[in-house]
């Protein structure tokens, strides 16, 4: 099973929102969509489900055009909210029997997932008498009870505590084994490292690096030093090291010209100072996002 | 077409459960119970009333005459006119006096005097006229009758023909080729004022329903899981099916209660012609008040979604609530000024937003050809289907758009583009 957007172009009006979006997700593995706010994610995510069509570009699933009737999509939408007045129970139901589920089976699922996620004694409640993180989860049933092949979550593990960033955590390690496409779009990056084999980051309508995450990462040029020692001021004032940066916790992260210095590099600091650690720098996908979302915008303001 | 018949259901049970909703509903039921048995609870009170004025403890009507002498039958003629009261004949000593029956109804001894001056002329006394009192023009026309008698007699003519002159009748009976618009104008005028209330109720009913959706970002949800074809046309067809069993339970139990007291209401020509209207114009009323909530519930919903905080409902409706309030006006104008069929009513009773009520109230006070009507429900089942798909692609653009409320010219260029 594998979703593809190709070259998905849409303006609102004079201003241009995507230019150009394509990207491919598989079944069984977890795809992370990244980009700072108004970046485009939530314009793409509602073309692929059909909220509104594309100005041009296509949406296939398995190398067809994808078929809404057919293909399920679940969605946890970053902006949360049900209906507050309504019984859990009724209002799940009527979700997932609009997502094409027969009422006898939507009960079952739904409380199935209500046992799943703890929420079962709150079945015949009001919505609006629970907390904010379990009227998440109760919304996180709205996305998973029809049985869909492509779940998308936006932001899924705001608002919640550890506990149940842990219980969503699993739940999502269930529906990648069980062969789904999970999208995911977040800004805490350390979900998505934990997730996502594959990255998009979106800057300003158009995908500026996307990939696999490991391979993003071995590819990232491993010309920087991490150096960490008690004299780090003394290091940074040396005019040998021009482009060093300070870190935290007594840290400095040097720059290279070239990875190919590095050795000569570790040597003359090993020599010159008294250090505790020097290794090659591995950015995080943090790091790699405030690059990448960060440069550009920088570049934008530029011109 | 299965997502439509869901959202059906669950809009429309939305409804049923809400309990202003009942309550109101109940509320009105019990209202129309009280009116149809008012005449019924009337008569177990005046009953109670009238007993002790048949034990013969009747008030004291007293009679005199200033010459002191009595005409023949004038006694007779007076315990005629006032069944009420006991008419008593004092004497009289001095009949200039303006105190001489002060005493007798100041004490309460009596309730009222007449003091004749021959048959044409007389002073009546009371102590406090009262807004009911209508004793005078009884009198006076028991003392014109009994004038005319004397007179007639006088000139020779004999009791039997007397008795026949003025007991002649002038009967006469109208005949009516179109419909009768006195008759007419109450049920007209009660079911244009349903169809007021019920399309305004129900419009700002799912103005704030789609808005509420939209606050409590519910949409979000709804707008990835329903068309909103599907959407717009079920959330409307089941505030029109709520509105319709609201108005069935209200006007059901209004025939079923009237049924129970219709001898108590005897001849109530108001009551009467309300519950004698003809069924072909019942018809006529379900179908333009089908068509006429369809259209507008489908405006109020579109705007309902362009509205981004529930407070701005009430001015966001405004432009179509005050298209509709004008409609009305100059319907119920036309109707209280007799001008059914103006030349502004015609035009109205084309128009699909003025139609629904104009041209009913046409079909029901005056004669209209069967085409114009088969033409103005054209125009509306047209107007009608064309805002429906105009408003569901309103809802999708408006429903996304958060922040202030987006400009009507705005949303109709997205419209056009998407």
């Amino acid at each position: 099973m594998q979703l593809e957007l190709e070259k998905i172009h849409k303006n609102f009006g004079e201003k241009q929102v995507l230019t150009g979006i394509s990207f491919s997700a598989q079944g069984g593995s977890a795809f992370g969509l990244l980009g700072r706010n108004g970046a485009g994610k939530t314009t793409t995510i509602r073309i692929l489900m059909d909220v509104f069509p594309a100005d041009s570009g296509q949406v296939l699933m398995d190398g067809k055009p994808i078929d809404y009737g057919k293909t399920g999509i679940g969605y946890l939408p970053e902006e949360r909210g049900l209906y507050p007045k309504k019984k859990i129970i009724d209002q799940l139901t009527y979700f997932a029997e609009l997502k094409g589920m027969k009422h006898t089976e939507a009960v079952k699922s739904i409380d199935y997932w209500l046992e799943r996620l703890g929420m079962a004694e709150h079945r015949n409640k009001r919505l609006d008498t629970l907390s904010k993180g379990n009227q998440q989860k109760i919304q996180l049933i709205t996305a998973l009870a029809h049985n869909p092949q492509i779940v998308i979550l936006d932001e899924p593990f705001s608002g919640l505590d550890p506990v149940n960033a842990m219980l969503l955590k699993d739940v999502v390690k269930e529906e990648i084994s069980k062969g789904k496409i999970v999208l995911f779009s977040s800004h805490q990056m350390n979900y998505i490292e934990e997730f996502c084999d594959k990255i998009a980051i979106l800057n300003a309508g158009q995908i500026v690096l996307q990939g696999d995450l490991h391979e993003i990462k071995r590819n990232y040029p491993r010309n920087k030093l991490l150096v960490r020692s008690p004299e780090i001021s003394r290091i940074l004032a040396d005019k040998h090291f021009t482009d060093a940066a300070p870190l935290e916790g007594d840290s400095a992260l040097i720059t290279l010209a070239s990875p190919g210095e590095k050795a000569q590099m570790m040597q003359n600091l090993a020599q010159q100072y008294d250090l505790d650690e020097v290794k090659v720098f591995e950015p995080s996908l943090n790091d790699i996002f405030v690059e990448y979302a960060g440069e550009h915008q920088k570049e934008e303001n530029k011109a | 077409m299965n997502q439509f018949g869901t959202i059906l259901k669950f809009e429309l049970k939305g409804y049923l459960k809400n309990k202003v909703f009942v309550g109101i509903t109940v509320f009105l039921m019990a209202v129309i119970a009280v009116v149809m048995f008012f005449p019924r609870i009337m008569g177990l009170f005046s009953q109670d009333e009238a007993q002790p004025d048949a034990s013969g403890d009747r008030p004291v009507l007293l009679l005199a005459t200033h010459s002191g002498q009595y005409d023949e039958g004038l006694l007779e003629a007076f315990e005629a006119a006032f069944p009420k009261y006991q008419v008593v004949m004092p004497k009289i000593d001095n009949p200039d006096d303006p105190e001489l029956f002060r005493q007798e109804i100041e004490q309460g001894e009596a309730e009222c005097a007449f003091m004749l001056d021959g048959l044409t002329d007389y002073t009546y006394y009371v102590k406090n006229i009262v807004m009911s009192d209508n004793n005078t023009a009884v009198a006076d026309q028991v003392l014109q009758s009994l004038y005319q008698v004397h007179s007639l007699r006088e000139a020779g003519i004999s009791a039997e023909e007397t008795e026949k002159i003025l007991a002649a009748q002038i009967s006469h009976t109208t005949e009516s080729y179109g419909k009768d618009q006195i008759e007419n104008f109450f049920y007209t005028y009660i079911m244009i004022f349903a169809l007021y209330m019920v399309i305004l109720l129900y419009g700002q009913m799912v103005a704030t329903n789609v808005a509420t959706e939209k606050s409590s970002r519910a949409m979000e949800v709804l707008i990835t899981s329903a068309k909103p074809v599907s959407m717009m046309f079920g959330k409307v067809l089941a505030s029109c099916l709520a509105g319709f069993i609201q108005l069935v339970c209200v006007f059901g139990s209004a025939f079923l209660f009237f049924r129970l007291n219709q001898a108590d209401w005897g001849n109530n020509f108001l009551i009467n012609s309300i519950f004698n209207m003809p069924l072909d114009l019942l018809l006529y009323m379900l179908l333009f008040f089908v068509l006429g909530f369809l259209m507008y519930a489908f405006m109020f919903g579109a705007i309902g979604s362009t509205a981004s905080k529930l407070e701005d409902i009430n001015t966001s409706v405004m432009p179509v609530t005050l298209l509709f309030i004008v409609g009305f006006i100059v319907v119920v104008t036309s109707m209280s000024g007799g001008s059914i069929d103006s030349p502004l009513m015609v035009v109205c009773s084309y128009i699909p937003f003025t139609s629904p009520m104009a041209m009913f109230t046409r079909i029901a006070m005056s004669t209209v050809p069967f085409y114009e009507v088969l033409l103005s429900v054209v125009i509306l089942i047209g107007s009608v289907v064309g805002i429906g798909f105009l408003s569901a692609k309103i809802y999708r653009v408006g429903v996304l758009l958060y922040g202030t409320t987006p400009k009507l010219g705005a949303v109709l260029k997205q419209v056009w583009k998407a």
